[in-house]
């Protein structure tokens, strides 16, 4: 222990700090101080300091110790479904700190007000390192300095079990070490509160050896989950403020609209209503939710826009990607794997295959529409109580929208619907609408989305299509793989309130290097077939399609979703890979792991041969049929490798030819995460990510015309219902040895659509490539 | 002014006859289960059960509601249970209905925001038969009512596990 000064202790690069004694109660709270560049390219160095929030340089911001044993823990990440927050986030710091799961009894989260951090719902375990992770060890280096002091024992003669110090025969709680004392660890942090990473912990605190795990690994309940089946839930959806009006937004007729004439409200009907408009944003507000809709729906009906037709429409989606798309202003991106001569070695090639995959547009589909209270008081000051990834960058964008300082905006953040992403950069759609109202008639407002205004206003997962040419040798090795992914911009964070009201928000999608916004489409899909002598990745990006030609500047506009732009990557290369193995008259699974190097790469691929009872053979099988109302049956595989997670995947399909429909009757994965936190919880993620991946793989395809998203509820985008579940076998992986805790709640969804794609083919002998695989689409592949 | 029994509870309404059940639910009655997810009967968040059977409130108007007809939230399935098993009032506040206690021992809702639904329709199915097979299941949670209770996070496997357990509590068989 390093004493700086009377009352200051150097802790491994954090300040330990006491305060002052005091006669009751007690606690060691843990801040940060900031240091360094922020993360992002660009921007100052000074810290950012937001009144009304919990700023991370003072007391209270992570984690707090209290006299009676109990610990409370902050995080800026909030949670959508993935449990983390609730389930790996304590147990980590349990583990680190050598106490009880039990003993963590609070868990605060997202509110830019009560949390440090900032940062999206998303990558909740940081390639391993969580802020709280560093944060909890750094806090137990501290505890033991105390300890260490007050039993006068060398600190390195101590250990920890149950939250008790003890060394050379004495011992105490860490309870009594902060009792009737105020003490404060000060640890440096960096980053950009508001930006989309928020702020990250610095420093190397050491950290407790894998060896020692007790806490990490058992499959603890999710407290949440406790609150939800109880109806004690405080969600979102329950926010009422005194005074609140309720609101419906009339959003615009197509994408590239702009507002002729509002509607004139029935007030013989809607006594109590009032219209609200902003530029190209109608707003209906009433005291009551039921009077809102039908007024809404009436003025709806009476406001006239302009016409306009900006978008190719679905028929001729991927010709437009193809031929008319500006794929030439934006810099082409290399894979990082890219390596010798493939164009030489793919002229010479004996076998080589060439071929197209498309994949549509998707939507995130939050089972319940984005909705949002706002409240902008007399003062300037904005309170806003939502559900949204990122309550951070949503104060920032709503601070730009209204020209003020994100100090002025609070955003309370409450359990809602998943997002898969859609929100992860802070605009879930409603709030700032309900801002821009409330403002208007200076009480608070509830903008609630209807199911159409989700599906048609909203973000989607970008289309996309890569072309892929491969070349195999006489010995049926891959010589050589090429794939040029084309993509529309991924990530747009405007805020479609202010957008259409003319406010300021963010730039469009463009040409430039601020990843967020960027047109650019980075190689995302880590390459996995080490020995293949010559690869070449590349991506090529453009503008959201419609969004140059609409006068709004909106045109389709796309949101990363869950697995994002590796979804797109990964699947026309597992599917070409499998199309490889069956060129070069080899069996799927074996022929990756003759093309792999890593081991647990080659470890997933055996487990799930494995589970599955994979027979080996080349595809397609002997008796593949491609006609007649008898279904037939193939399997397909698939390998990813994401946030430290190996992934792989069987699909066992039936296909009926005369139909064109597909049955999922078995789907296998193993996940090899590394160190496996929970193992009930990371079951059950990889479970609903599967179910999600079968949905992308045959149901989900937005459909648009040539002026805007025609897909308006669950009809006309269908997701799995539980008639769809195939029987799902999970096998985790648990392999301490890599020291690290993966991410395993996100890729299950992008495993499925290859297996299942490579299955076709091994059913039926004929290709398919296209996303989603419709029956139609099914039927045409199978006339080939 | 309309009449509705919830839970176990006469309560009185100030809402038009045409308002949506669910509205009424939420915002009169400030209940938090049911869930506005579609509007439109595609999707249940919205269920409730009324005399023992599921209905989707977005699209049930409170006219269309008797007075004497039982209307069954997610927070009134403990009183339920309680209820069907003659547990006394006090006992009941500590329990829970056997799909909240079997959804818990799952660990089945990701985002939970469709599980209301879900709980009220194996409450539905279970108080029917408390020994489903998978296809009965499969059935109850697809066809059985105006549309596929949905769950975007794909939590069906953990929902057919929960079923499967609350029915062996129901049955005392767990």
């Amino acid at each position: 222990m390093e004493t700086t000064n009377q009352d200051q202790v150097n802790v491994f690069g954090a300040t330990l700090s006491r305060r002052q004694f005091i006669k009751a109660g007690g606690v060691l709270v843990v801040g940060g101080s900031l240091v360094g560049p922020r993360v992002l390219k660009g921007e100052d160095a000074k810290p950012t300091t937001l009144k009304n929030s919990l700023d991370a340089s003072l007391p209270s911001s992570w984690i707090e110790i209290h006299p009676d044993n109990t610990i409370l823990i902050r995080t800026g990440k909030n949670d959508f479904g993935q449990g983390s927050t609730f389930t790996a986030y304590p147990q980590i710091v349990a583990e680190e700190l050598s106490v009880p799961f039990e003993a963590i009894t609070t868990v605060v989260q997202g509110g830019t007000d009560c949390t440090p951090d900032g940062s999206g719902a998303f990558d909740f375990l940081g390639d391993g390192m969580p802020n709280i992770r560093k944060v909890a060890a750094y806090t137990y280096q501290a505890l033991l300095d105390l300890a260490s002091e007050r039993i006068g024992v060398a600190k390195d003669k101590l250990t920890v079990k149950d939250g008790i110090v003890s060394g050379g025969g004495k011992s105490i709680s860490y309870g009594d070490l902060v009792k009737n004392q105020q003490l404060k660890l000060t640890i440096p942090v960096r980053g950009n509160l508001t930006g989309i990473i928020g702020l990250t912990v610095d420093g190397n605190p050491p950290m407790k050896p894998v060896s020692e795990y007790k806490v990490i690994g058992k499959s603890v309940r999710n407290s949440a989950i406790t609150l939800k089946v109880t109806a004690k839930e405080n969600w979102a959806t329950d926010v009422r403020l005194p005074g609140m009006l309720h609101a419906r937004v009339v959003h615009p007729k197509t994408l590239g609209s702009t507002l002729i004439s509002a509607g004139e409200l029935d007030k013989s009907k809607f006594p109590n209503s009032q219209v609200i408009v902003k530029g190209n944003l109608v707003g209906v507000v009433a005291p009551t939710e039921w009077e809102a809709i039908q007024a809404a729906m009436q003025v709806a009906g009476a406001t006239k826009w302009t016409e306009w037709k900006g978008l190719p429409g679905n028929a001729k989606l991927y010709q437009h990607l193809r031929d008319e798309a500006d794929w030439k202003s934006t810099p082409v991106m290399q894979g990082h794997a890219n390596k010798g001569n493939a164009e030489s070695t793919l002229a010479a090639a004996a076998k080589k295959l060439s071929a197209t995959y498309q994949l549509s547009y998707m939507k995130h589909a939050p089972i319940g529409p984005t909705m949002a209270v706002a409240d902008v008081k007399a003062d300037g000051t904005v309170h806003i109580h939502t559900h949204n990834q990122n309550p951070q960058q949503l104060r920032g964008e709503i601070a730009m929208m209204l020209r003020t300082t994100p100090d002025r905006v609070i955003v309370h953040a409450y359990p809602g619907p998943g997002h898969y992403g859609r929100s992860n950069g802070g605009n879930a759609g409603a709030e700032d609408e309900a801002v821009i109202l409330s403002q208007a008639v200076g009480k608070p407002v509830r903008v609630q989305w209807m199911r159409a205004d989700d599906m048609q206003w909203s973000t989607q997962s970008p289309a996309s299509f890569s072309d892929v040419q491969l070349a195999i040798d006489e010995k049926g090795k891959m010589t050589a793989y090429q794939i040029d992914h084309y993509m529309p911009a991924m990530q747009d964070d405007r805020l479609i309130g202010a957008v259409l009201a003319g406010l300021p928000t963010m730039p469009a999608p463009d040409v430039h290097s601020d990843f967020i916004t960027s047109t650019m489409n980075n190689i995302s899909d880590e390459w996995v077939y080490a020995p293949v002598p010559n690869v070449v990745e590349r991506g090529h990006g453009t503008f959201q399609v419609g969004q140059k030609a609409s006068p709004l500047a909106v045109g389709l506009r796309d949101h990363s979703m869950r697995t994002p732009v590796q979804f797109q990557q990964n699947y026309p290369r597992e599917l070409a890979i499998s199309e490889a193995a069956s060129l070069a008259r080899a069996d799927a699974i074996q022929f990756r792991i003759d093309h792999a190097s890593e081991e647990r790469a080659i470890g997933v691929l055996k487990a799930v041969r494995d589970a599955s009872g994979w027979d080996t053979r080349p595809s397609p099988r002997p008796d593949a049929v491609s006609t007649g109302s008898t279904p037939v049956r193939g399997r397909g595989v698939s390998l990813l490798y994401r946030n430290l997670t190996y992934w792989a995947c069987v699909c066992e399909i039936s296909v009926t030819p005369a139909t064109g429909a597909i049955v999922v009757e078995r789907c296998t994965f193993a996940v090899d995460p590394g160190i496996v936190i929970n193992p009930v919880h990371l079951k059950r993620q990889v479970e609903g990510g599967a179910v999600m991946g079968i949905g992308h793989a045959l149901l989900e395809e937005v459909m648009f015309d040539e002026s805007g998203v025609t897909t308006d509820d669950w009809n006309s985008y269908p997701v799995p219902t539980m008639a769809d579940l195939p029987e799902i076998k999970v096998v985790l992986l648990h392999n301490p040895a890599v020291g690290k805790y993966g991410g395993g709640s996100e890729a299950a969804n992008a495993l499925a659509a290859p297996a299942i794609a490579a299955a076709f083919h091994d059913a039926t002998g004929k290709v398919i490539r296209r996303l989603p695989m419709k029956p139609a689409y099914v039927q045409a592949v199978l006339k080939t | 002014m309309a009449t509705i029994n919830v839970n176990g509870v006469r309560r009185e309404v100030q809402a038009p006859g045409d308002t949506p059940l669910l509205y009424v639910l939420r915002n009169d009655l400030e209940l938090s289960g049911p869930q506005f997810g579609c509007g439109i009967a595609q999707c249940g968040a919205c269920s409730v059960l009324i005399d023992g059977k599921e209905v989707r409130s977005c699209v049930t108007a409170l006219s269309e509601v008797t007075p004497n007809q039982e209307i069954t939230t997610l927070e009134g399935l403990p009183a339920r249970w309680a209820k069907q098993k003659g547990i006394s009032a006090e006992q009941a506040k500590n329990t829970l209905h056997p799909v909240q206690q079997a959804w818990i021992e799952e660990q089945t809702p990701q985002c939970g925001f469709c599980q209301n639904g879900m709980m009220i329709k194996a409450t539905e199915l279970l108080e029917g038969n408390p020994n489903p097979t998978l296809a009965q299941i499969k059935v109850a949670f697809t066809t059985s009512g105006l549309s596929p209770n949905l769950c975007r996070c794909g939590t069906y496997v953990a929902i057919i596990d929960a079923v499967k357990h609350a029915g062996e509590i129901m049955a005392g068989r767990r």
